[in-house]
């Protein structure tokens, strides 16, 4: 009866140690987070600001769109459009194939993640190399990330400490320190800076209104990959464009405080034209699904998200089940929603990790109602077909007895029958809700009649 | 049609309620009685350092970095300079750069943010060197980002950062490291 997520946080929380750990980190920098968002009295104001830019520019995407590309071309940049994730993935392969490029330094960009881009090129003879530490530590690793802005969050430095001597990387053994760790990624990170052939990024924003991609970052990995080679691929997925820079500076200033609970990011890169004139920079511009997004009436809104992070961080269950335990690549009330856009059938798993508290919609700097979207999406999830077949036998029944008086007096006056069955019985497996705790004790007598006892006295 | 047709008619087929754009010059933002004072509390909390200017520029930056063999600059005042981010036959001849010596804008107090446009010809010397030094006029801080986006340039080049201290990362362990793929370090010079 349990769903795929819940079988895989309960893998999850058999080391307690660590997943202890994993909570307490990410509500360190929830508080992090609340010190910055107290620091700024206009931050609630700033919320609003930034929730009704983006229901505005989601609103009018094809003008700002049709804007962006001109304004970049305008630059010289050579601006592409993608309908899926194929058409990326070969856009991408095209442009790289034309210019013999045998190896591409990358930063950080949960685009290509969503469209898989490493495999594919990977497997047509491609080197790519991740340069965002924490992406270049589940590289070598072999996994994905488990959360968008800490991607290795799910291993401690001994692990990175031994992934390092493996590959190489460090040559100390048994050095674990992180600092030690990160200097010799740093070296090794810069051979790959100055050998490879192209430079990929992603992007956090793209102007409308001057043509440029905008690219935070604290490493200076997006800077770093493309100061050296003559071409410059951004990828970026359509609901990143904003209108111009008075928006801007509204995003930039909760992107960071937002997601980890520092003032800014260390960069605020803003890449306009080719690095030089025999040079080139190309835009992808992504759809991948979100053209049929906006038409969601429930669920459209969730085209506004900037990716901070702070959804999860705050969210019980994300910190208490790790990123691993969503099926879909994004974990977390944003991945639940974006997963049951993508494919409700497939992650409909999800939707049960929220615990409908709703403190990510209190904490989104977007002000997407995340909480409440996942409780449209179980009241869908009937009509999907992607119900849990006990509770819904449960739920019918339920709905039976409350739905009828006479049903429900007899139901409650046989309650208190249910404390004496045997524990095992009760939670046997066919109650969902004694999983994980212990039943209610039922009153010796229900309340309506208390309240009719009390009318007479 | 083409890709980009079909995407927007996608697009336009599907939109539903179309909202406005927000007023936004409402907003009000956070002011600091000494703006000078709050960009240099922010440059240090983020793991920058800041002195004031004192005597010869170069004198100074030999003082701040005694071991130093090479530096990087374009800027004219910078005699000490054994390499020219105009000149360098290419970007990768610049790695091995214990200084680079650049140019800053403007500052910005809520969060130690310094405006670099690009100009020169690589930009990988703001990045690549291992200490980064960035003169700045003390005169131009700016409170917030608001203000300072209405100030952002760019030189013919088509690149501009903002740079708030070193280059860092947490991402073993989320212990804070400085100097992951850029500058270890950032020094603030107020002329
Ligand atoms: S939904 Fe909101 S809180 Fe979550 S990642 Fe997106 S912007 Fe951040």
């Amino acid at each position: 009866m349990s769903t795929l997520h819940s079988e895989k946080a309960k893998a999850f929380l058999q080391d307690e140690a660590y997943s202890q750990w994993h909570d307490n980190t990410f509500w360190s920098v929830r508080t992090k987070r609340d010190t910055m968002a107290r620091g700024l009295p206009e931050w609630e104001q700033l919320r609003e600001k930034a929730s009704a830019i983006k229901r505005h520019t989601v609103t009018h995407l094809d003008e700002y769109l049709d804007q962006f590309a001109t304004n970049a071309e305008k630059n010289g940049v050579i601006v592409h459009w993608a309908a899926d994730a194929a058409e990326f993935n070969e856009t991408v392969y095209g442009i790289l194939k034309e210019h013999g490029v045998r190896k591409m330094v990358k930063s950080k960009s949960m685009l290509t993640e969503e469209c898989e881009m490493n495999p594919y090129l990977e497997a047509r003879g491609i080197e790519v190399v991740e340069t965002d530490l924490g992406e270049r530590i589940i590289q070598l690793k072999g996994q994905k990330p488990s959360h968008i802005v800490m991607p290795a969050i799910h291993l401690n430095h001994d692990d990175v400490g031994e992934l390092f001597e493996e590959k190489g990387i460090s040559d100390e053994k048994g050095n674990h320190d992180p600092t030690y760790l990160t200097y010799r990624a740093r070296l090794s990170l810069r051979n790959e800076f100055l050998t490879a052939d192209a430079g990929m990024t992603g992007a956090n924003f793209g102007i409308a209104a001057t043509g440029d991609i905008v690219v935070c970052t604290n490493e200076g990995n997006a800077d770093m990959s493309t100061s050296c080679p003559k071409l410059h691929i951004a990828a970026i997925g359509l609901e990143k464009v904003i209108p111009d820079y008075e928006c801007l500076a509204v995003f930039q200033r909760m992107l960071c405080r937002a997601g980890t609970g520092q003032p800014t990011t260390t960069y605020t890169s803003h890449f306009r034209k080719a690095r030089a004139k025999d040079a080139e920079m190309h835009i992808i511009l992504v759809d991948n699904g979100r053209s049929d997004w906006v038409g969601n009436p429930d669920h459209w809104e969730v085209l506004k998200c900037i990716r901070c992070g702070s959804c999860m961080n705050t969210c019980p269950v994300y910190r208490r089940s790790g990123g691993y335990s969503y099926s879909y690549f994004i974990p977390g009330p944003v991945g639940i929603n974006l997963g049951m856009l993508r494919n409700p059938r497939e992650h409909s798993g999800n939707v049960s990790a929220c615990t409908l508290c709703l403190s990510c919609q209190s904490v989104c700097p977007v002000k997407i109602d995340l909480g409440d979207q996942v409780y449209k999406w179980r009241q869908e999830l009937r009509a999907l077909g992607a119900a849990n077949k006990g509770k819904k036998a449960l739920c019918d029944a339920m709905s039976l007895m409350f739905g009828s008086s006479g049903l429900y007096r007899t139901a409650t006056a046989v309650s208190p029958l249910l404390n004496i069955l045997p524990h095992g019985l009760v939670h046997s497996g066919v109650n969902p809700w004694a999983e994980g705790h212990e039943m209610m004790e039922f009153p010796k007598k229900p309340f309506h009649s208390i309240f009719k006892d009390l009318e007479k006295e | 049609m083409s890709k980009k047709e079909d995407i927007l008619a996608r697009y336009r087929a599907h939109v539903r309620e179309r909202f406005d754009r927000p007023v936004l010059d409402d907003i009000q933002a956070i002011t600091y009685p000494d703006p000078l004072a709050q960009f240099v509390r922010m440059s240090q909390t983020v793991g920058g350092r800041v002195v004031e200017a004192e005597g010869n520029i170069n004198d100074l930056i030999r003082k701040l970095f005694p071991e130093a063999k090479e530096i990087a600059s374009n800027l004219p005042e910078i005699t000490i300079a054994t390499r020219n981010p105009d000149t360098v036959e290419s970007a990768r001849a610049l790695n091995g750069t214990d200084v680079g010596v650049i140019r800053g804008c403007f500052g910005v107090a809520e969060n130690g943010c310094i405006w670099i446009p690009q100009t020169m010809k690589e930009k990988a010397v703001c990045f690549i060197s291992e200490n980064l030094v960035i003169l700045l006029p003390k005169d131009r801080i700016v409170n917030n980002m608001h203000e300072a986006y209405r100030q952002v340039e760019f030189h013919d080049y088509g690149y501009g950062t903002f740079i708030s201290g070193p280059s860092k990362t947490a991402d073993i362990a989320q212990v804070l490291v400085m100097g992951a793929q850029a500058a270890r370090s950032v020094t603030v010079v107020l002329v």
